[in-house]
């Protein structure tokens, strides 16, 4: 889908701000505008401040100031408006016990207003989509964490919806069904539906996401298309490692987080860092290595202070 | 979509989400009036009918205590707790109706323990219950008062063990200090005056007033306090339900 700068925003979000009652701020003047057709990455910590601003969005919570408006309507005086606009996937394993993951479909297919016969077509077709057919007749306690999520995400865009807002979809779902679950997204995008995703999976929705925000502290603290983003790292490497035992890393090499293989290096320090592993190869501990550009998770890392990190790695 | 179809896509998943678990809890409240009815029966030899009479209709208003005011807030505890409230409150529904569909939900658990515990005890003690349409319209308002107190105390309550623990209290206040199993004159007079502010007193005295020639029975004022429980326990609760933090 090509996105038209000059369309009005789908969700537009100004000088947001949440307080809660014991005085925590757990939104701090947050302003954002996703466009028709874009899938908008919210990346940010635990604790970051990403599920209170989605819940003000679904009109589950009040801002205490700010506005939020839905098709230039302002969705904090009509959250009515807002979930009838809205298909979420919310972050948690909801258990809805005994209901079937078709059920789950089809109900909330017609929740949002879908007839009978529609919403059991369309509840067929994500189920040959995303591989859910074998299980439409599971009960949602017996499926497994991965195929509730999966569920949860069909239930999610089973009727249309003006913006979609996607709570870690990918959580629990294994990797063949996470490549199902990303390309779904990627096809929602490109039929033009506006997608806001929260996540932490940086390397798997880096191919799908048009622009991207960092929160930290209920703040933004970066704003951009990956691409503008990477330039913050331009001038790095990224260096893959499989070691097989105690080495001690190179100098020049940065580790990404306190308990990852995963090391940033400037591209001066190239040669240097190509003889450390040649080294290191022939004293028998390198058992294997990647180097290429940044990644987003590399922006991330990047970006957020050292106990953030911590925080966000545990 | 309206909100009778809403209404009747929310009880449907209600009911289909406990399709594992809402026979066996109809049972139980079978077992649960039927056993009460005749544990208690034990301790009183010689019952007179009018004294089984009582016995009987207050264990069947039982059923409507423990699915109303026990399992329905305990469930929804555990649902808010869960997220699984908030899930659906994300959707374009009307609150009343969910709120319907759970007391719905509550009616169709109940009603059989409630029935067989009134035909059982008809049969054991050899009474004879009559019939006045005005019973159908009290069996409504016990469902209501009494479900509609049980949704807003779970929807108030900050915890979940806040929730259980008072549902816990309040079994045992209704089955051994309140007028739905005891005559009101075997109570305490502290007793007496606080069963006035408690809504199973005129769940039990309705189905009483409606089934029974007991005296001293008051069905215009049970059904005008059951509609004013009901009311504003529902509005409370919709209010709670509508609130954003």
């Amino acid at each position: 889908m090509t996105l038209n700068p000059g369309a009005p925003p789908v969700l537009e979000i100004r000088d947001l701000v949440k307080r809660y009652r014991n005085g925590t701020l757990a939104n701090d003047r947050i302003s954002l505008a996703l466009r028709p057709g874009e899938i908008y990455g919210l990346l940010g910590p635990n604790g970051a401040g990403k599920t209170t601003l989605v819940r003000q969005v679904l009109g589950v919570l009040k801002p205490t100031s700010g506005t939020i408006t839905l098709d230039g309507r302002d969705a904090v005086a009509d959250p009515g408006f807002a979930r009838a606009s809205i298909g979420f996937l919310p972050q948690g394993q909801f258990d809805l016990l005994s209901l079937r993951v078709g059920e789950l479909i089809d109900y909330s297919a017609r929740l949002r207003g879908m007839s009978t016969a529609d919403a059991r077509r369309r509840r067929d077709e994500l189920a040959g989509q995303l591989d859910l057919g074998p299980f439409l007749q599971t009960s949602m306690h017996a499926a497994s964490g991965g195929v509730r999520r999966m569920a949860g995400f069909a239930a999610a865009i089973a009727a249309p919806a003006r913006l979609l807002v996607l709570d870690e979809p990918t959580n629990d779902v294994d990797p063949i069904r996470r490549q199902l679950l990303w390309n779904a997204i990627g096809e929602l995008g490109a039929n033009g539906a506006t997608v806001l995703l929260v996540t932490h999976n940086l390397a798997e929705a880096e191919r799908f996401i048009d622009r991207l925000a960092i929160i930290d502290g209920g703040r933004i603290v970066r704003e951009g298309t990956p691409g503008a983003l990477r330039s913050l790292v331009t001038d790095k490497l990224r260096l893959e490692l499989v070691l097989t035992g105690a080495v001690t890393p190179h100098p020049a090499l940065t580790r990404e987080h306190a308990d990852s293989g995963t090391y940033l290096f400037d591209q001066r320090d190239l040669p240097a860092v190509s003889n450390w592993l040649t080294a290191v190869r022939e004293a028998g501990f390198l058992s294997d290595f990647r180097i290429g550009p940044p990644t987003l998770d590399d922006i991330y890392a990047a970006v957020m202070t050292p106990s953030r990190q911590l925080e966000a790695v545990s | 979509m309206n909100v009778v179809s809403q209404y009747r896509d929310l009880l449907g998943i209600q009911l289909r989400s406990m399709r594992d678990e809402v026979w066996m809890i109809a049972i139980i409240q079978v077992m649960l009036g039927v056993g009460l009815m005749l544990g208690t029966g034990y301790l009183i030899p010689n019952i007179s009918d009018m004294s089984a009479t009582f016995l009987v209709t207050g264990c069947a208003v039982q059923a409507f205590v423990t699915m109303g005011l026990v399992m329905l807030p305990q469930l929804l505890a555990q649902s808010k707790a869960e997220g699984r409230i908030e899930y659906f409150l994300t959707m374009p529904v009307s609150r009343e109706a969910y709120l319907l569909a759970l007391i719905t939900v509550v009616a169709i658990t109940a009603l059989p323990g409630v029935a067989f515990t009134l035909g059982f005890g008809a049969w054991v003690y050899g009474l004879s219950f009559g019939f006045e349409p005005a019973f159908l319209a009290v069996t409504v308002l016990c469902i209501l008062s009494l479900a509609g107190v049980g949704v807003a105390l779970a929807m108030f309550s900050p915890h979940q063990q806040l929730v259980n623990a008072t549902t816990q209290l309040i079994i045992f206040y209704v089955l051994f200090f309140s007028p739905v199993i005891l005559p009101a004159s075997q109570l305490p007079e502290v007793l007496q005056q606080s069963a006035k502010l408690a809504p199973p007193t005129y769940a039990a005295d309705g189905v009483r007033a409606t089934l029974t020639d007991l005296p001293g029975t008051n069905l215009g004022k049970d059904l005008v306090v059951m509609s004013g429980f009901a009311v504003g326990s529902i509005a409370l609760s919709a209010f709670a339900i509508r609130r954003r933090g």
